[in-house]
């Protein structure tokens, strides 16, 4: 099996991620892709992550520090984008994305990291609680606007 | 930051060079809501190796002064740092002439963000120049070194990268996409430099540089698309000419293919040339490919990713499908196209590798392969008028290499000061010391 190989996304991943994008959604949005790794790159291009298997981009995960947001004043890593390519999945990549995701994190000066799943994503939620993540004491709430 | 009298030579710098930088303010909570705000200042990271990571004097502690360097390295150090300030003053200079043309505000504006970020890192520059004693490795005060740096015109920089004027916003674009490519790998290269201060300059200046190639590729993702649906502005030729017009460029920036090693050996840069080169072209070939897949998905809409992943499959390899040709996508220049510097200068190689030996045929070529409005510059005309030379044995290759069409600053001194005189550089033209602006 080829080794996996993780590393800072890049400008030329874009392409790549809209490839496995296209592959889990079955949408083409290369706009969407475009400004979200564009967004990432310029506020905090070491912490976002992709995984290779020879030479291959085959898994991306996004995310950036933050602060003061919901009356959390602390640094926060949170993760919000991530995806693996089916052909590529249990191979331990999405842990191997975690890892250097939160260690990006924790370099930027995050004691916490959070990410939010909709309650229907039973395989999203699966995964995350596989990397440790635990429900947080706060609230997702919404209304919905006529 | 900077003593005050550097910091307000480089603002004074600024309002010369970069008169829309204020504009930058106006436009950043539209484009950059989130982030901080951009700041005139040097940065340094903090988690850099103690000790000398390659070359000859590896596992020693790295230098904190240039007197700790042996005097030949540090004149090399020395040199990297020159040419590297000239860089970021000479970009914001290209790009400020076709800044106003970009058709989008989103591209002007992530332009406007390139040119702060390459202020910030000329400014980066002048503090090492600034902060330490450079006298065992230069005769020149570190006042003079910036006032030199801070004269630098388009057309008297170290690298002929920064001589070329601008023609139309495609240059901005396609300029960050390679040229800023060429500047992360010099980045990259010098993060373990001997000189820590110098290795701990590179990491903030990488964070920013990742978002500069984003400006050029992510517009050119966008351009290719627009021409693939025939509905854009800025068609597939136009941009194979640009790329044409900057990648031998780009490609010299590493210095002669046959050299580097010195740098190796003094701990300063972690790649010779052709090495950090061959990964460069091998870079840009990877960028031309998502763009011409980009194009594909979007000539042909109706087809699933795989189909289209086939189609490109196939007219890369040289079949036409559906009407798509193989010299309807982009494709990077032979490295040795067009070249004035390094191994293969002044070699009529053409853009697909073939070899010319007729030095007007050759000179065809490269015209024809090239934009219109830089056919007609200066630069174009002094290789032309060079290569005929070089072939007549009229010139030969060293002095050929050694000339540009440049104009130097002759004394110091700002354009406000009506004090300032040009000459034509001696090495680069038969009217040596003619005064043009007294």
């Amino acid at each position: 099996m080829a080794a996996v190989r993780i590393r800072p996304v890049n400008e030329l991943d874009i392409e790549s991620i809209c490839r496995i994008d296209e592959r889990i959604t079955g949408k083409y949005r290369p706009d969407v892709w475009e400004d979200r790794v564009a967004y990432f790159i310029r506020r905090d291009p070491d912490s976002s992550q992709v995984a290779e298997v020879d030479g291959k981009v085959v898994g991306f995960m996004l995310g950036e520090v933050r602060g003061g947001e919901f009356g959390m004043e602390e640094p926060t890593g949170w993760l919000e984008f991530f995806g693996v390519d089916p052909s590529a999945r249990e191979r331990g990549i999405g842990r191997g994305l975690t890892d250097a995701l939160l260690a990006g994190f924790k370099k930027r000066g995050a004691h916490v990291a959070r990410t939010m799943v909709r309650t229907q994503d039973a395989d999203i939620a699966r995964f995350v609680a596989a990397m440790g993540f635990t429900p947080a004491p706060v609230s997702a709430l919404e209304k919905r606007l006529a | 930051m900077l003593p005050d009298r550097y910091h307000q030579a480089i603002e004074h710098w600024r309002q010369h060079n970069f008169p829309d930088f204020p504009k930058l303010a106006e436009v950043w909570t539209t484009f950059f809501p989130k982030d901080e705000p951009f700041c005139l200042c040097a940065k340094a990271a903090g988690d850099i190796p103690a000790e000398i990571e390659i070359g000859d004097d590896r596992g020693k502690p790295k230098a904190l002064q240039p007197k700790e360097l042996a005097p030949e390295a540090a004149q090399h150090l020395l040199s990297q740092i020159r040419a590297q300030a000239s860089t970021e003053f000479g970009s914001i200079q290209q790009h400020q002439m076709t800044l106003f043309r970009a058709q989008e505000p989103q591209d002007q504006a992530w332009v406007l963000r390139v040119m702060a970020e390459e202020l910030r890192h000329g400014y980066q520059m002048v503090h090492l120049l600034t902060s330490q004693d450079w006298s065992p490795a230069t005769d020149t005060k570190a006042e003079d070194m910036v006032e030199e740096i801070l004269s630098m015109q388009t057309g008297s920089h170290v690298l002929a990268a920064f001589n070329l004027e601008f023609d139309s916003f495609l240059d901005n674009v396609v300029f960050a996409a390679f040229i800023d490519r060429v500047g992360k790998y010099q980045l990259t290269m010098q993060k373990i430099s001997a000189y820590k201060p110098y290795a701990s300059s590179m990491p903030p200046m990488l964070r920013e540089e990742a978002f500069h190639l984003a400006a050029g590729v992510i517009p050119l993702r966008r351009w290719v698309e627009h021409a693939a649906r025939g509905d854009g502005y800025i068609d597939m030729p136009a941009i194979q000419k640009s790329i044409a017009k900057w990648f031998g460029r780009g490609l010299e920036m590493f210095g002669d293919e046959r050299g580097g090693e010195t740098n190796v050996k003094f701990g300063l840069k972690d790649l010779n040339n052709r090495d950090a080169q061959d990964q460069y072209i091998q870079e840009c070939a990877r960028m031309l490919d998502d763009l011409n897949v980009r194009y594909v998905r979007a000539r042909f809409p109706d087809r699933t990713r795989d189909e289209a992943d086939a189609i490109f499959a196939r007219v890369a390899a040289g079949e036409t499908v559906d009407g798509l040709s193989r010299d309807d996508l982009l494709r990077l220049p032979d490295r040795r196209f067009f070249r004035r510097r390094g191994e293969f200068a002044f070699q009529m190689i053409g853009t697909r590798g073939e070899t010319f030996t007729d030095v007007e045929t050759y000179i065809a070529h490269v015209l024809d392969s090239l934009p219109e409005a830089y056919r007609a510059s200066v630069d174009v005309k002094h290789w032309a008028d060079t290569q005929r030379a070089v072939v007549a044995g009229t010139k030969n290759l060293k002095d050929a290499v050694a000339s540009m069409p440049r104009l130097a600053r002759q004394a110091g001194g700002c354009p406000c000061g009506k004090s300032v005189r040009w000459v034509v550089d001696a090495a680069g033209g038969s009217a040596g010391g003619e005064r043009l602006k007294p």
